[in-house]
């Protein structure tokens, strides 16, 4: 057997990502500690789980919230940074760019940056995303999965009677501790997939 | 009245001036700033400047495994040894591994050799690589300088092989024909620079093809196809590409149709038959820009009777084309377009036709049948004759038959054997051989020893009985 290690140093693409995964984690950190304040430890929140989803739509159509309360997050740690973006681009796009047409978003809520051959960054821009599922749908199918669909909890009114939660075909929402109101793709999810 | 009068006319005025688009921000293209490739655009590469001798050994096997989708272009092994339909608990035994570069590269054996084009990411180089089958031992390897970053793997292609000589291409398309016993170079060719090839999303994915001692490859850029002869290196035809296709990630396959034998491409923008015999030998015989998308893996799958299969994925789906001749030319017709949901399709592998009966995976976007091997009628690929079933999933992963046994590959290194069979799935036996990831590279078969790989560990099993 050969050994082909390289030596460690942290490259751009890695530090660009553990300050996006940084942002994330004290964004949702941040609206998670906010939630508590406002809640006991015993109380429940709604949240979906993203590998039961399967991107139907209806989280955009259903939620009483208008635009909706579930928002497409980004687990960087799981994406492939690829030029051909199945949660970027439409499929079978006419070319690999920032063009409207091009992009699978219908309110172009994910931008997309270059950070060197052959790598681009993929930005959730939350107020415009509406909770579609188009983008999860295509990075399921194309790629790693790294969108995903979450409740928002700074956004969700929590109702008693989930109105996303009662036309679910997947039945992918469910009631989670407000102590931890996630269920962020990553870590420690590994291994739920199968 | 007055004051409701003029509180409505401010509304109304409100009303008309206000731009419900004014927060609309215009896409462009060019707005992620991307980027040029520099070592693709400025880098010289002396194509198989290094060669390397580790040791030698005399093999006494025989069989082949020679290149991309085995002698016939089927992936259906002929004349195996009899191979084992169900495992022992210790079984099958990995004979040896050997660690790769990130990629897909199948490998291809013959007589008693693994060949595989690999990817060295300390030395940055491609490099040729020859084992011996029995031990995994490298005997030498044909490498040259080459930049290249991961991009969802680096080498994907598996080389073609003769009595004589092995073909290869590397990532950034640069051909290298050695000679098959020494190693020793005979002739190189860079598609890049020489015919403006276009290096494809994730590099090269074209398996080259030897056929009677000429290298066919196909570059887009400039020349659409050309021929070289493998002993000498000279070019003995192309053809002009004035269409534009470019290059995909399929291979060329043979066709004979109504006994003429020709060329088939599955271009990104078209595909194409191109004749491999006679005076016409290199002319375009007929081409369709109807089947058109920006990333095409499988090969076209090409029957007796006039059908093409034409495949690909990230939501292209499928279609089959009818080529006839048509007043001393060919006509080429449109049968069926459809999507991966609607009948037979797959993103990377190309399905495989066992005794009438054409088998695949579905892609993750085919709805229920989602990563299912299906079964259809060559007659109407549409209509699904039988599926693994929901419990039976697969991924992106190769499969084969041999002795009259089909082997899939799933994505995390499973393996699985099948009896293949024209009315329903029949599942022999199962087996988790090793930890992987992205075990897409193609599998080969001889001798009773089976090579496969993941995205960077090759392993050797034996499945002889």
């Amino acid at each position: 057997m050969e050994s082909k290690e390289a030596p460690k140093r942290m490259d751009r693409r890695k530090l660009i990502r553990n300050g996006m995964q940084l942002s994330l984690g004290l964004s949702l950190a941040g609206v998670a500690g906010w939630s508590a304040t406002k809640s006991s430890s015993d109380d429940l929140v709604w949240q979906l789980d993203p590998f039961k989803c399967v991107q139907c739509g209806r989280c955009a159509t259903e939620c009483i919230v208008t635009p909706s309360a579930v928002k497409c997050v980004h687990a960087y740690a799981l994406c492939g940074y690829c030029d051909l973006c199945g949660g970027y681009l439409k499929p079978d796009p006419n070319a690999r760019t920032t063009a409207a047409e091009n992009q699978l978003c219908p309110t172009a809520a994910i931008k997309r940056k270059y950070i060197e051959e052959p790598y681009f960054e993929y930005e959730i821009d939350e107020p415009l995303c509406i909770g579609c599922a188009k983008c999860v749908a295509g990075c399921t199918s194309f790629g790693n999965g790294s969108l995903h669909l979450q409740v928002r909890h700074d956004l969700c009114k929590n109702c008693n009677e989930c109105a996303i939660a009662r036309v679910c075909p997947a039945e992918a929402f469910q009631r989670v501790p407000a102590s931890t109101p996630y269920l962020i793709k990553g870590d420690f999810t590994k291994g739920k997939k199968g | 009245m007055w004051t409701v009068a003029a509180l409505m006319l401010v509304i109304f005025s409100w009303w008309q001036l206000k731009d419900p688009t004014r927060d609309f921000a215009v896409s462009n293209a060019g707005d992620d700033k991307r980027g040029v490739d520099s070592a693709a655009v400025n880098e010289v590469v002396n194509i198989g400047e290094k060669f390397e001798q580790f040791g030698s050994s005399i093999s006494n096997y025989k069989g082949t495994w020679s290149r991309f989708r085995g002698a016939d272009y089927d992936n259906i092994l002929k004349n195996s040894l009899p191979l084992m339909s169900k495992w022992a608990p210790d079984q099958p035994k990995i004979l040896w591994s050997v660690e790769l570069g990130e990629g897909h590269a199948g490998a291809a054996i013959y007589e008693g050799k693994v060949f595989v084009m690999d990817y060295d990411e300390t030395k940055r180089e491609d490099a040729l690589r020859c084992f011996s089958l029995e031990d995994g031992k490298e005997e030498w390897r044909r490498s040259y300088k080459v930049s290249l970053k991961r991009n969802h793997g680096m080498s994907r292609t598996v080389p073609a092989v003769t009595a004589d000589y092995v073909l290869t291409i590397g990532p950034r398309c640069q051909v290298m024909c050695v000679k098959r016993e020494s190693g020793d170079l005979v002739w190189t060719m860079d598609l890049v620079r020489q015919y403006q090839a276009e290096v494809p999303l994730w590099f090269t994915g074209q398996c080259p093809m030897i056929d009677n001692n000429r290298a066919i490859l196909a570059p887009g850029g400039s020349t659409l196809m050309l021929a070289v002869d493998c002993t000498s290196g000279k070019v003995l035809w192309e053809t002009p590409n004035p269409g534009g296709l470019k290059m995909s990630h399929s291979s060329i396959m043979p066709w004979t149709l109504n006994g003429k034998k020709m060329y088939v491409y599955s271009a990104v923008g078209g595909v194409v038959g191109i004749s491999a015999e006679g005076a016409d030998e290199g002319k375009v015989l007929w081409v369709t820009k109807k089947w058109n998308h920006s990333v095409v893996a499988p090969a076209p799958v090409c029957f007796p009777d006039g059908k093409i299969l034409l495949t690909a994925g990230y939501g292209a789906g499928s279609m089959v084309i009818r080529v006839a001749p048509d007043n001393g030319g060919y006509k080429v017709e449109v049968l069926k377009e459809f999507l991966p949901k609607d009948g037979i399709a797959s993103e990377q592998q190309t399905p495989l036709v066992w005794n009438g009966l054409l088998f695949g995976i579905q892609p993750k976007d085919a709805g229920p049948l989602r990563n299912q091997l299906i079964c259809v009628s060559p007659a109407d690929v549409t209509k699904v004759v039988w599926t693994s079933g929901k419990e039976n999933r697969f991924g992106l992963g190769p499969y084969l038959i041999a002795d009259n046994k089909m082997y899939v590959l799933s994505d995390d290194g499973t393996l699985t054997i099948l009896q293949p069979d024209s009315k329903k799935y029949i599942q022999l036996d199962q087996k988790k051989l090793f930890d992987g990831q992205d075990a897409w590279g193609p599998i080969a078969v001889a001798d009773g020893f089976m090579v496969l790989r993941d995205s960077k560990t090759m392993y050797c099993i034996n499945v002889k009985k």
